[in-house]
């Protein structure tokens, strides 16, 4: 850390030379009204706050004086005066209150004929409903067409924050919250050469879960902003975030759909499964390495006997998967809180087919793994 | 006249020393006669060490925090259970320096050494109960430490549904905790609401009372009125973690938005409960050390009991982004500018004092004008929270952690920071370093800016609150931020021995070091454990006429014109009706 002391310098130039901005890009319709009106907010502050702390500096010198000296006035009131400085300011107040108002009013009223994208928030994910069961955790618009968001949780309170879109929402249980963005900067695509050399790098890394940051765009080659959890909702808050995508066409969109939308041809359930691990929320749970998380780990897990908290055993297999990925609360492992959302509705019979293939490669009890791996690696069971 | 020279031919007023008999400090001994004690001035200084401890406490919790997002991937904190370690930090950071320190920071400490000696008065109106909420807050403190011992704390001071009535952590012991110190709070409110109704003395009408005295009436009032809806709350809370009775857990067909309304009902006029009380510290600070009379007293006085009672009508401002309608959200938007005058008027108040004084830059006085400084960021950056559109993209993001730190570090700490050094004198009879104080109040300054000003861009950039790790772009805001928190930190350890080494080594305290024209400053330092012995003679609080600097002494006296019988000579002649029985 004390390495970085060297560093100070390059932090200040960093923040202070041409490169300095209070917000990020301006990529909605609110944005510019939004940072207008902050920097007018901003004006006003100064416009108070320099006269404010110049009389402070400047009576403190020019008063100062030693004990015992008696102040040069003890004038006690001044009515008029004090009336001016009280009720002068309420104006500003007056004209900042009215302008945020109406650009909040616009901000609620969804525009007739806003693309309805379903959005569902859980511990710690998301899952974008595009209507026809196709559902991703990306979440992807059309720019220069408002889109309104209809939200649900299943577990405690979320709040989706798109900065770029200076759009905020929360998501809460038991109540449908929605807003609405019109995105008017499409995203970018980077060249098929570096999507390339990413996904090898990803691949040479061993798989597992996109790092947006480190790549700077989706797996998909988009350039995107930031959707982030801005409601304190536990342990991975602060990394339940996805990534917003603005298509500039329809066919692009729809192409990105199709994509996504179920298993391609050429792909075997387990590499889709091991996908599907990935994208929807069940790496932030359950472990491929034998640790401890929110849920028990996948290691191991098909196939083996699991002590249920009512004491009971079951033995897990493909049966038991599909209904914990289902009914998640009915038959929790002992020591696990019940604290799982259901994927009723939100998987198909073939993601639910392909999760279980992949289960059935990390654990020695399936029947391709069993093949690969030399019998000397078994490990106990627990 | 010469400054330091006292008029000759004049009669001075000084109380002198106390004698060890005296001493409230000193005039019994054991530490059952401080367990045991009904005097005011011992429970607050009791309470002085347990908030300072709670401080000190939730500080080393706010410098972990800090450390930690020194990098974008943690600092302190690694493994599994990294963001789990972080959230029970901030939680319990968020908890203590709330419940623990800021609510009866000064309230409880200045307030129960300073109201009745300022009242002239020789204890508060119940002094039993005075000792009752001081062990209520003890067993408060203790819940939050088996909380943390049991199984931790991650719901963040808010308490917020269903999160908190689904976590496996000590969510009901903490709650039970809060709910005591409720209890606390409520007793100290009322406590000092009779104290100031019945027993102010002859010729101390409510517009002759300090101003200290018309903040703490106004804190006592919220104390009294909003605390039992957080006990409420709470007590829900708990029913519904164990019961399941269906308010606030939407599984049971409760509203999570329930309990945030609930809970804002007591929690925002609880930050007027933090604030209010540091207006009144201010008031007096700048006015005694400006040696000049307060301006605008009743705008001042008024404008204490405008907050208060503006302060119960703004709670949903919290809620902007919970999906209320947008009639309820503009309501509660306009409401909240509202609050926001008589604030300002405060502050210009205490400008136009400063103009034409006579201003001593003691320790207490630089702490003044830093609060001045800081308070004024904090409440202008709340017009960018006040105003809906702009809340839509600053909610729940660094600004709004950079906006409540400058109003309750800024604004309360260093105010109470400044109380303490004008009252240490009185408090304790010894004088501290004034170079050490000062140093401190410099540091003080200077590390919280540079810990917080660069929150406010980090909050505009879109960084989320309650972050364990962080985007990398974040980075290099945020170690500013971290640095900024050592000097802030520094600069409070320097006030801590400052104040400590004048226990052992300052010069012993003259009854009026600052030249103050309350009447605490008509009694000896410490006061004698009677306070008064008679009922001092009320003048006007804030007329520094008759107060002269005493050079030789470093002291300052009231001093009065040398008195003569008019006539000298006795009257010869017998007057007439002299033999009236006749």
């Amino acid at each position: 850390m004390f390495a970085t002391m060297n560093n100070i310098p390059y932090l200040l130039g960093d923040q202070f030379a041409s490169k300095f901005t209070w917000f990020p890009e301006q990529a909605s319709t609110f944005a510019a009204e939004n940072d207008w009106l902050f920097f007018l907010i901003t004006w006003i502050c100064v416009l108070f706050f320099i006269p404010i702390a110049g009389c402070l500096f400047y009576f403190c010198w020019k008063y100062s004086k030693p004990k015992g000296q008696k102040a040069e006035s003890n004038t006690a009131h001044n009515t008029p005066l004090e009336l001016a400085w009280s009720i002068l300011p309420s104006f500003f107040l007056v004209a900042m209150f009215v302008i945020g108002a109406r650009s909040y009013l616009n901000q609620r009223t969804v525009p007739e004929g806003a693309n309805n994208i379903g959005l569902k928030a859980f511990k710690w994910g998301w899952t974008m409903d595009y209507g026809e069961g196709i559902m991703n955790p990306e979440l992807h618009i059309l720019v220069n067409e408002p889109t309104k968001l209809s939200m649900r949780s299943s577990d405690v309170i979320h709040s989706v924050f798109v900065p770029a879109f200076r759009a905020k929402k929360d998501v809460v249980p038991g109540r449908y919250n929605y807003m609405w963005f019109e995105a008017d900067v499409a995203s970018e695509k980077v060249s098929a050469e570096e999507l390339e050399k990413a996904k090898r790098q990803f691949e040479m890394n061993g798989g597992g879960v996109w790092d947006y940051d480190e790549w700077q765009f989706t797996p998909d080659g988009y350039r995107f902003f930031d959707l982030y959890c801005t409601e304190y909702c536990g342990k991975n808050h602060s990394v339940m975030q996805t990534a917003v995508v603005v298509h500039s066409t329809v066919e692009d969109l729809n192409a990105w759909i199709e994509k996504v939308s179920k298993r391609p041809s050429d792909q075997t359930p387990e590499a889709w499964g091991e996908k599907l691990y990935n994208q929807r929320g069940c790496a932030g749970c359950h472990s491929l390495d034998g640790s401890k998380r929110v849920g028990p780990s996948f290691k191991e897990s098909y196939g083996n006997e699991r002590l249920l908290s009512d004491d009971t055993t079951v033995r897990a297999d493909e049966d038991y998967i599909r209904n914990s990925i289902l009914y998640p609360k009915k038959q929790v492992v002992k020591g696990y809180q019940p604290v799982m959302p259901s994927y009723q509705g939100q998987l198909s019979d073939d993601d639910i087919a392909s999760i279980i293939a992949y289960l059935k490669t990390v654990s020695d009890y399936g029947p391709k793994a069993a093949a690969e791996v030399p019998k000397a690696e078994e490990t106990t069971e627990e | 006249m010469s400054a330091g020279s006292l008029p000759s031919g004049s009669q001075v007023k000084d109380p002198g020393y106390p004698t060890p008999s005296e001493n409230y400090l000193t005039n019994s001994k054991g530490i059952l006669s401080w367990l045991f004690t009904l005097d005011h001035k011992r429970i607050g200084v009791m309470y002085l060490i347990g908030v300072t401890v709670a401080f000190g406490v939730a500080g080393l919790l706010a410098l972990m925090i800090r450390l930690h997002l020194f990098q974008p991937d943690g600092m302190i904190f690694k493994g599994e259970e990294a963001n789990n370690w972080y959230n029970q930090v901030f939680t319990l950071h968020g908890a203590i320096m709330v419940f623990l320190f800021i609510i009866p920071s000064v309230p409880a400490a200045l307030g129960n050494f300073l109201v009745p000696v300022m009242l002239g008065a020789k204890d508060v109106a119940f002094p039993r109960l005075n000792l009752c909420s001081f062990y209520l807050w003890v067993f408060g403190a203790l819940f939050f430490v088996s909380a943390l011992c049991a199984s931790g704390l991650d719901t963040g001071w808010t308490f917020y549904t269903p999160y908190s009535t689904t976590t496996d952590s000590s969510v009901i012991l903490a709650t039970s905790g809060a709910f005591i110190l409720g209890f606390s709070s409520i007793f100290t409110g009322l406590n000092f609401i009779v104290t100031i109704n019945t027993m102010r003395p002859p010729g101390m009408t409510w517009f002759r009372m300090p101003l200290f005295l018309w903040a703490t009436y106004a804190t006592s009032i919220i104390q009294v009125l909003a605390t039992p809806v957080l006990g409420i709350t709470l007590l829900l809370l708990i029913a519904e973690r164990t019961m399941h009775i269906g308010i606030f857990d939407p599984e049971y067909n409760g509203d999570p938005v329930t309990f945030q309304h609930f809970f804002w009902f007591y929690s925002h006029p609880a930050v007027y409960i933090m604030i209010l009380p540091a207006f009144g510290i201010i008031s007096d600070l700048i006015s005694v050390h400006s040696h000049k009379r307060i301006f605008g007293y009743r705008f001042i006085a008024y404008s204490s009991i405008a907050i208060a009672l503006l302060g119960f009508l703004v709670w949903g401002h919290h809620m902007f982004t919970a999906g209320m309608s947008s009639l309820t959200t503009i309501i509660f938007s306009a409401l909240t500018f509202t609050v926001s005058v008589p604030s300002a008027i405060k502050v210009f108040n205490w400008l136009a004092t400063m103009y034409k004084g006579s201003i001593s830059l003691t320790t207490p006085m630089c702490y003044a004008l830093s609060f001045i400084f800081l308070f004024t960021i904090g409440g202008l950056t709340g017009l960018h929270l006040g105003t809906l559109a702009t809340d839509m993209h600053l909610h729940d993001t660094y600004f709004v952690v950079a906006h409540f730190h400058y109003v309750m570090v800024g604004g309360t700490l260093v105010a109470f920071l400044g109380g303490v050094f004008h009252w240490w004198p009185k408090m304790f009879g010894k004088m501290y370093s004034e170079a050490g104080g000062r140093l401190s109040a410099l540091l003080v300054f200077a590390g919280f800016n540079l810990t917080f000003l660069p929150q406010f861009i980090l909050g505009s950039r879109g960084m989320p609150r309650r972050y364990a790790t962080y985007d990398p772009e974040f980075a290099a805001l945020h170690q500013m931020s971290t640095w900024g928190s050592m000097l802030l930190g520094f600069g409070l350890l320097v006030a801590l021995v400052v104040l400590l080494r004048s226990l052992k080594s300052g010069k012993r305290a003259p009854a009026n070091p600052w030249g103050g024209a309350t009447l605490e400053w008509e009694c000896t330092s410490p006061p004698p454990f009677y306070n008064f012995e008679r009922a001092p003679s009320v003048g006007d609080p804030y007329d520094f006429s008759d107060l002269e600097w005493d050079a030789e002494d470093e002291r300052y006296v009231k001093v009065e014109p040398a008195r003569e019988i008019v006539p000298e000579e006795q009257p010869e002649a017998e007057p007439v009706h002299a033999d009236d029985s006749k």
